[in-house]
């Protein structure tokens, strides 16, 4: 019993992670129709920079808000140089190589900070543990699927309650109606894409004194998230969040019970079947063909 | 195929374009030390650290004279971890720069790759780094791979013994990363504990970046282990000690020593009391040598404080690869390959991290390695600090 | 044209000659096979990328299936290298034709994912299944390359890799001027269209996936050979990004440019080892400088400049041509075709869109279908044109029933189409736009593309001749040169036309054929239809100008919320009342109304 709440609490650790990763993603698609598939590096400069300021003396508060703003610098210079000049083209391939590029570019430097060793994070949230149905966690942990499921509530609340949040939803509708009706879409873009990476950022911030902040840090949750959002159906902010979180409960049960190295296996060979099975994604919204 | 089976032809002008890499091919008049090792990637640290003590080895040579009468050069490549580009850059080493000696990377992968170019090629290899036991019992004759570093065999029975003398009920679990590194010792574990008539109670591995090792750690808790011993690099160490702390299991963990890094800044308390394996350490009383290294370490990369140096074991061995590497030339007169292989069985000297007396040792193949368990040290984590088992709190 | 592809390709056989005569050293030489082995993935993956429009990014799975195969082949079975070739082309064939199984559902960034993942399960498998592979450190030890039990030298197995890539360079050039490289090309610019014209998008998706692969696990077989030592780290996702960027660098669907994309490449990471600790960084740099400065890579950028500076005549003599009465004329014996359709109903959900609708298309008329917005016309040409499934309701042309067929069988059956937002595919030229309708009257296969035989050189020759004659019939041949998508509309409009006669049907459909157009225009188009009645192709047209309905339709059919209110001559629709109150909404209304001129 006490193998099996492990099982779930720290899978729902890991896939918060994913969850807000997909979420990330899910944003940036609604608006563009692209993604930053840099996203992963905003996670570590989320959390890099955090530890880096926190070993330099500054207090753990600040220095995570700092953190997460530049997070969402990153994405918001980032959508500029390397995504919009290539959302005109009919194929992926432009914005895709381009993120690329730029992610490698920061990987690579933050390799050459940190010349690969990984950095803590110190908090609160990981002092001690606590114990639920006979499983052990860190408090930290237990806040990230928490916290994944408050960004996608408050996500709702912005796309319902205000005018650049219903501005987004209809950009995602129907650009070019969204153009007609006075919407500045490259702002509501832009916006999307700074929003994505402070969530980001954030979730950086959130795991790194969990995983430790390394340059690094960001490859798997970026693959992953990925790969979460477009299984949950990337149009659906609950969609992907749930996904995410049922995700990393699997892979924690594949790991229990058949073995740490079939993880990957089992877990990408499951996104290509749902795939097949669902091309728009779990919870995605099927778009008809107009002849 | 010999690098002069291919001779050169007057149709050089027409391929001019395509020629480009002859610029690089051709300055090379000075004798020189090629190295391929991790420059970028996860592992940055270790081309960095190979970098500097060779370096350091290589300028106090040269303030002497240098070799045969000229000066040592070092010559870096970056294989990033990946096995390919170690092989290319051993090619490229040997065959376009046409450098002496290679000295080994951090990889196992890699340095288990390289083998069969460096046979086919005929160039000495010492490794200063990676312990996969077979890069160098890799039953070649002759053999051309040595190393100045720790073995997995050697630092499996060196650990098992550790452990035994904690474990009461001689229950043992093995955490090894997925890697050529990990996977190579996990042969050499069970042999060392079979050696001892025990077994493994668990075996269990991970992948680098994994981030949540519970359960791998609810696996050795359920089968009782008392002892862990870990084969990781510090960042999954730390995964490791958290899973433990937060299933509330407590074993001795013992490391082999890719947790000599930063395992104390990462896991903080959890870390006091884990016992690691190393070759060499600067926070020790340092010998004359010793001080010396240090001194060039403080001028030149500003590393003024020893515990500041997180690659120990991989400074000092590179260091004294290069010194041994320099004898064996002066004791072949040459610069050529198959003579300097010979040499290198005849030096002897008092090296940073052993005495090396001798280095190798041709009528035994598990003596291509010079440093012996005799030489290993063991360390233990004490308050973000690695510091000598021996007179340490946990030394009882 | 060809010209500079011969001059291409002499160059490209005096460099692989000239090469292994000037290396230096060893190094130099086996770094010039690697790059050998990458081009020969490049070439294979551009037929993926460039022609077929897909983005591969798990490009190292299948080299990687190829490279396992090889290697466990020869150190477990004593396989030589044809026959580890062989195996691995095979394998990592199969692979490749399922790989191309998702794009059947899905496209874009979605196959891309596909993609990734399937490149990490092969790596994680390759890391995993120890006994098999060797686990991280991967199989050690492979035998140098032999053939039939001679062991090759350097350089003879050089020549092996040289002679290789030349080859399917060559074979990759001359698929992409058949009629695979069309379809393909086609396929990815408009499915809609090419499925309209009886291309099968999944056969040919499939083709392209399986020479990309079959590439890709040859090369595999070569590098395990070149290597002697292969580990799960050769095959990562950083590798296939580095293979996409080959092609995309050197210049996607040109001849040379994946080749001197695989160059560039390979080398570079020799020159990026003097920026030490920035070399990533430096690699990262690189790729985002050439995304800008050469977003259709070196051969596309030089392409267009060359064209910008020698435009190349748009005009092509109509003399060149077969007359177009020759190619659409009919047997005597056969018969005009007759379109069935009974009791259609379609519904989308809770919608009802077409309603027991039943029409006849008599042999050889012209056969107007009318109707207000929303009335269904729409809904009732894509489901006889296999675009959308009845869910009631049959229908058949000339007795063969189509009902359930997929839309390329039924345009292979007889039925083309023209589409009410323009379908072109507008980076070909108008004259291939017109070959591609012509497309299911060739018969050579893959093999003969790739060799150009005489007779599917005749067969080329036949279809480029048809096109010409069909351009002349719309009036288009001074536009042979053009690409579609700078055609002026009304222009677009003939060229849909052309292109899917060429289909030779016995029943066209145009779906409002005359909007847009002006009235000059709207004269040529009603000469036009005229024409192709005359050649004995029943037409169904559905329009809303009603001057040209009345002008040139037999019948007129006039559906109403999805229901086929009246079918009759023009005349005697236009005096139905039921139609008078579908269009106005009342009843017995007396005055002409301006659309339905009395």
């Amino acid at each position: 019993m006490s193998t099996v709440a492990q099982y779930v609490l720290s899978g729902l650790a890991i896939g918060g992670i994913y969850a807000l990763v997909a979420l990330g993603f899910h944003i940036m698609w609604s608006a563009a129709r692209a993604v930053n598939f840099a996203h992963g590096d905003t996670l570590m400069i989320g959390g890099l920079l955090a530890a880096y300021l926190v070993a330099s003396g500054w207090p753990l508060a600040l220095a995570c808000a700092l953190a997460i703003l530049v997070g969402g610098l990153f994405g918001f210079v980032l959508e500029r140089l390397a995504v919009r000049p290539f959302a005109h083209q009919p194929n992926s391939i432009g914005w895709m190589l381009t993120t690329i590029a730029v992610g490698i570019m920061v990987e690579s430097y933050a390799t050459i900070e940190t010349q690969g060793y990984a950095l803590p994070l110190p908090s609160p949230g990981v002092a001690g543990s606590v114990q639920i149905l006979g499983a052990g966690l860190y408090p930290q942990e237990l806040a990230i699927p928490v916290l994944a499921l408050a960004a996608m509530l408050g996500l709702q609340a912005l796309q319902r309650h205000t005018l650049i949040g219903r501005a987004m939803q209809a950009v995602a509708h129907n650009k070019n109606a969204a153009a007609l009706m006075g919407i500045n879409v490259d702002l509501v873009v832009a916006f999307s894409f700074s929003l994505a990476s402070l969530l980001g950022a954030a979730a950086g911030v959130l795991i790194a004194p969990v995983v430790q902040a390394s340059a690094t840090m960001g490859l798997l949750p970026g693959l992953k998230g990925f790969a979460v959002a477009i299984m949950g159906g990337i149009t659906s902010a609950p969609g992907v969040v749930i996904t995410g979180l049922a995700y990393g409960v699997i892979e924690k049960f594949v790991e229990g019970y058949v073995s740490t190295a079939a993880r990957e296996i089992v877990g990408f060979s499951l996104m290509i079947v749902v795939l097949l099975a669902f091309p728009q994604g779990l919870f995605g919204k099927r778009e008809v063909a107009k002849v | 195929m010999s690098s002069r089976g291919f001779t050169r032809s007057q149709l050089l002008a027409a391929t001019v374009a395509f020629g480009l890499l002859a610029s690089a091919a051709q300055a090379e008049q000075q004798p020189c030390i090629g190295n391929s090792a991790a420059v970028t990637g996860p592992a940055a640290f270790s081309g960095q650290a190979i970098k500097m003590g060779a370096q350091i080895a290589i300028d106090e040579i040269n303030a002497g004279g240098g070799v045969l009468g000229k000066k040592l050069r070092l010559v870096q490549y970056d294989d990033a971890g990946a096995p390919p580009r170690g092989v290319d850059n051993t090619r490229r080493i040997a065959l376009a720069d046409k450098c002496i000696a290679i000295l080994g990377g951090f990889h196992s992968t890699v340095a288990v790759a390289q083998v069969e170019p460096v046979h086919e090629i005929g160039i000495p290899y010492v490794g200063v780094w990676a312990a996969n036991t077979k890069a160098i019992e890799n039953g070649r004759d002759p053999n051309f791979m040595f190393r100045v570093s720790a073995k997995d065999k050697w630092v499996a029975r060196f650990l098992v013994d550790e452990a035994l003398k904690v474990a009461k009920d001689g229950k043992i679990a093995f955490f090894y990363e997925n890697t050529g590194w990990g996977n190579g010792a996990l042969p050499d574990v069970k042999a060392a504990l079979a050696a001892r008539g025990k077994e493994l109670v668990a075996a269990e591995t991970f992948n680098w970046n994994d981030q949540d090792m519970s359960p791998q750690v609810i696996r050795a808790r359920d089968a009782g282990a008392e002892v862990v011993i870990v084969w990781s690099l510090d960042r999954e160490g730390n995964q490791i000690l958290r899973a433990m702390d937060k299933i509330g299991y407590k074993p001795s963990v013992i490391g082999a020593w890719g947790i000599s890094g930063n395992l104390g800044e990462l896991a903080g308390p959890l870390a006091n009391g884990v016992r690691v394996m190393q070759t060499y350490s600067f926070l020790t009383p340092q010998s004359d040598t010793g001080k010396k290294v240090l001194a060039a370490l403080a001028a030149q990369y500003g590393l003024k404080d020893p515990a500041s140096i997180k690659a120990a074991s991989g400074i000092a061995d590179a260091y004294d690869a290069v010194y041994i590497l320099a004898d064996a030339i002066k004791i072949a007169g040459s610069y050529d390959w198959p003579k300097v292989q010979k040499a290198l069985y005849e030096v002897n000297r008092d090296g940073l991290v052993a005495p090396y007396r001798p280095a190798f040792l041709k009528s035994d193949p598990e003596r291509n390695d010079a440093l012996l368990p005799e030489h290993y040290l063991l360390a233990v984590w004490h308050d973000g600090k690695l510091i000598p088992f021996k007179g340490s709190p946990y030394d009882k | 044209m060809s010209r500079l592809y011969a001059i291409g390709f002499l160059a490209l056989a005096a460099v692989l000659v000239a090469v292994p005569l000037a290396s230096d050293n060893e190094y130099e030489l086996r770094l010039f096979m690697l790059f050998l082995i990458y081009a020969i993935i490049a070439v294979g993956l551009n037929v993926l990328i460039g022609l077929a429009g897909l983005v591969s990014l798990g490009q190292a799975g299948l080299f990687a299936l190829g490279s396992y195969t090889g290697a466990i082949t020869t150190t477990r079975l004593g396989f030589d290298m044809v026959g580890a070739g062989l195996t691995a082309a095979i394998v990592a064939g199969l692979f490749g034709a399922l790989l191309a199984y998702p794009t059947v559902r899905v496209r874009g960034v979605y196959l891309a994912v596909v993609t990734i993942a399937f490149g990490l399960i092969v790596e994680n498998v390759a890391i995993e299944w120890q006994s098999l592979t060797g686990g991280t450190t991967g199989i050690t030890s492979i035998p140098s390359p032999n053939v039939f039990g001679l062991r090759l030298s350097g350089y003879a197995y050089y020549g092996v890799l040289a002679v290789s890539l030349f080859l399917l360079v060559a074979a990759a050039h001359n698929l992409k001027g058949s009629r695979y490289g069309r379809g393909l090309l086609a396929v990815a610019q408009s499915e809609t269209a090419a499925r309209a014209l009886g291309l099968d998008p999944t056969a040919l998706r499939t083709l392209a996936f399986v020479i990309a692969s079959v590439t890709a696990g040859v090369a595999g077989t070569y590098y395990a050979f070149l290597n002697s030592y292969i580990s799960p780290d050769i095959f990562t996702f950083t590798d296939s990004i580095r293979f996409l960027l080959m092609v995309i660098l050197g210049g996607a669907a040109s001849t040379f440019g994946p080749v001197i994309g695989a160059y560039i490449l390979t080398y570079l990471p020799e020159y990026l080892q003097e920026f030490a600790v920035w070399q990533k960084f430096a690699y990262g740099a690189l790729l985002l400088v050439v995304m800008f400065v050469l977003p259709r890579g070196i051969m596309g950028s030089l392409g267009a400049l060359r064209s910008r500076l020698r435009p190349a005549a748009r005009a092509i003599a109509a003399t060149d041509g077969i007359d177009a009465r020759t190619t659409l004329a009919r047997e005597a014996s056969e018969q005009q075709a007759e379109l069935v359709a009974r009791d259609l109903t379609v519904r989308f959900g809770g919608l009802t869109a077409l309603s027991e609708a039943s029409l006849r298309v008599k042999p050889g008329e012209v056969h107007a279908l009318i109707g207000p917005n929303g009335a269904g016309k729409s809904t009732f040409i894509n489901t006889i044109s296999g675009f959308y499934r009845p869910t009631a309701g049959a229908f058949e042309l000339d007795g063969i029933q189509l009902t359930g067929m997929a839309s390329h069988e039924i345009a292979r059956a007889g039925l083309a189409r023209t589409f009410q937002n323009t379908e072109l595919f507008g980076e070909m030229t108008v004259l291939e736009n017109v070959m591609i309708g012509g497309q299911q009257r060739l018969r050579y296969g893959v093999l003969a593309s790739i060799l150009r035989t005489p007779a599917m050189r005749r067969e080329e020759a036949h279809c480029r001749q048809a096109a010409i004659g069909l351009l002349a019939f719309v009036g288009l041949e001074g536009y042979a040169y053009e690409e579609a998508r700078f055609l002026p509309f009304g222009l677009q409009r003939r060229l849909e036309i052309a292109r899917a006669l060429a289909a030779n049907p016995r029943l066209l459909l145009l779906d409002e054929p005359a909007a847009g157009l002006t009235t000059q225009e709207i004269d040529d188009l009603e000469a036009m239809i005229r024409r192709v009645a005359d050649l004995g192709i029943s037409v169904l047209l559905i329009e809303h100008h009603v001057e040209l309905i009345m002008a040139v339709a037999d019948t007129v059919t006039v559906l109403d919320y999805g229901q086929v209110i009246a079918s009759d001559t023009p005349a005697a629709v236009q005096a139905d009342p039921r139609v008078i109150e579908a269009y106005f909404g009342t009843s017995g209304a007396t005055h002409a109304p301006a659309e339905v001129p009395a």
